[in-house]
């Protein structure tokens, strides 16, 4: 084997290895996010296409604004943070500006989403995809969730199931 | 009975040798004809496990048991190191924490802890919270974090059995080692901890003002660091399950270095007001990074990972949004 053959298998090495983390990370996001998991349905995810707005490279977690036009025209604007945060990007080699120049306000993207089980516009990112598809600040999902492009209010959470938490009249949670 | 016990204590030198010899004699001739590698005997080691079980590391090279310096993570496929089972937490536990053995707490620890309010853990009232009797009743008790208080969230310090256990992805921490004490920084947070090695002894808590990570003396039992450390700040969490922690507790940690690239520590929680009894953690074992490997743009070493007001401010109204507060 020479050198760079050798060179070539360091790095297929380092990359399956820091795909194995990134799997393993990815499987525990209940445990390993800020506490926003339980925030998140994220065993319900969904994808549409939408539009930067604003985009925070800021610990503990990046924080997006975004809009997604849907039937009729209307124009939602949704609230969301990532599940990554700074320092894992930064290692993944999406720095502060790559990742700003990445998303920079009007830029459009697919977004995979886990909304909010207080329900509304507000949502956890899984994944961002650009617009020719590469995965983009932190990388994209596989996209085995429903396409919601277009879909008022996207997937929204069902039943009556009480935020875990929530304060109920007359008591504490 | 009484005189047999006699006749072998009284069994002079050469003889009790004798019967070793004979005794290893008969084992190794029976092994021969049973064709049984007496190897087969001993206990095989453990397979590399989460929980700090065994031991993947494969490196063979010749080292200083006795230091601890170096750039440490328990998350090495990050850094494109080789996975290191050992590294996680326990199977089957919610996240990351002190865990091991949970004891009772007392009346006042009890008050305590609940007034404590995680976000992490596993979801309170939600089915695999309350089949998962087997676990602690706080490992069990998450609710919505815009509900929560965990001081993590305001940007308020860990504390020291925090950051020590906090085994977030890629957290790492560094250890720096001279001959008087060791100091040791941790990535997350960007805090850090000093390990006084020089004959101190741990002050009187009375007499000096709490802190967040305590004051901590060394010494070495052969090659382990047995580092105590007193005076804590009682606002800290003892992990993000919400485990409080008395100006009263002792911490006691025993870190090793069992092999070249592994850092080990079982850490024990003493704090009479609050626990029944002493709390045993379960063993954490960090992978040792090398420097080229924990590089930005050829920077190496731990990140700078502040937690800051102001950004964590911001963060908390797209939390408080996901709980239906605030602005819709």
């Amino acid at each position: 084997m020479n050198a760079v053959q050798h060179q070539g298998t360091l790095t297929m090495t380092i990359l399956r290895y820091r795909l194995l983390w990134l799997l393993a990370v990815l499987a525990v996001p209940a445990s390993a996010h800020h506490g926003s998991s339980i925030s998140y349905d994220t065993t319900k995810q969904w994808t549409t296409w939408a539009r930067v707005v604003q985009f925070n490279y800021k610990n503990p977690h990046p924080t997006m604004t975004f809009e997604r036009e849907v039937q009729g025209g209307v124009v939602e604007p949704w609230v969301s943070e990532l599940l990554t945060n700074p320092s894992m990007l930064a290692r993944q080699g999406w720095t502060k500006r790559k990742s700003e120049d990445a998303l920079a306000p009007g830029t459009r993207v697919k977004l995979t989403l886990a909304t909010s089980r207080a329900g509304g516009f507000s949502g956890i990112v899984m994944g961002i995809q650009g617009e020719d598809g590469a995965p983009i600040v932190g990388g994209g999902r596989p996209a085995q969730v429903p396409d919601l492009d277009g879909v008022p209010g996207g997937l929204q959470p069902e039943g009556d199931t009480m935020l875990p938490g929530q304060p109920v009249e007359g008591g504490a949670p | 009975m009484a005189s047999m016990a006699r006749s072998t204590i009284a069994l002079p030198t050469r003889s009790r040798w004798s019967m070793t010899c004979a005794a290893v004699a008969r084992t190794l001739l029976i092994s021969a004809l049973l064709g049984v590698p007496l190897v087969a005997a001993q206990p095989a080691a453990p397979a590399p496990t989460p929980g700090g079980i065994g031991n993947s590391d494969s490196d063979t090279r010749s080292y200083d048991k006795r230091n601890f310096s170096g750039l440490w993570a328990r998350s090495p496929e990050l850094y494109g190191e080789a996975p290191c089972p050992e590294c996680r937490e326990p199977v089957g536990w919610p996240g990351y924490g002190f865990f091991g053995d949970i004891p009772a707490r007392t009346e006042e620890g009890q008050r305590r802890m609940d007034l404590n309010k995680p976000a992490r853990g596993l979801e309170l009232g939600s089915a695999e919270a309350n089949a998962r009797t087997d676990l602690d009743s706080g490992l069990r008790r998450a609710i919505l974090p815009a509900f929560g208080n965990d001081p993590e969230m305001r940007c308020e310090p860990l504390g020291l059995a925090r950051l020590i256990t906090f085994a977030g992805p890629g957290a790492a921490m560094e250890l720096i080692q001279q001959q008087d004490r060791i100091l040791q920084t941790f990535e997350w947070t960007w805090d850090f901890r000093e390990i006084w090695m020089d004959g101190r002894r741990s002050p009187n808590v009375e007499d000096y003002l709490p802190r967040f990570n305590g004051y901590s003396v060394a010494r070495w039992e052969g090659d382990t660091l047995v580092v105590t450390s007193v005076g804590f700040d009682d606002r800290q969490w003892i992990d993000q399950h919400g485990y409080p922690l008395s100006s009263e507790a002792v911490l006691e940690e025993r870190w090793d270095r069992p092999s070249p690239n592994r850092l080990r520590v079982q850490l024990t929680l003493t704090d009479p007001l609050l626990y029944t009894r002493p709390w045993q953690a379960s063993t954490k074992v960090w992978s040792l990074i090398p420097k080229e490997s924990m590089a930005i743009a050829g920077w190496s070493g731990i990140l700078e990972d502040r937690c800051v007001p102001s950004d964590e401010s911001m963060f908390n109204q797209v939390r408080d949004r996901a709980a239906g507060l605030g602005e819709e």
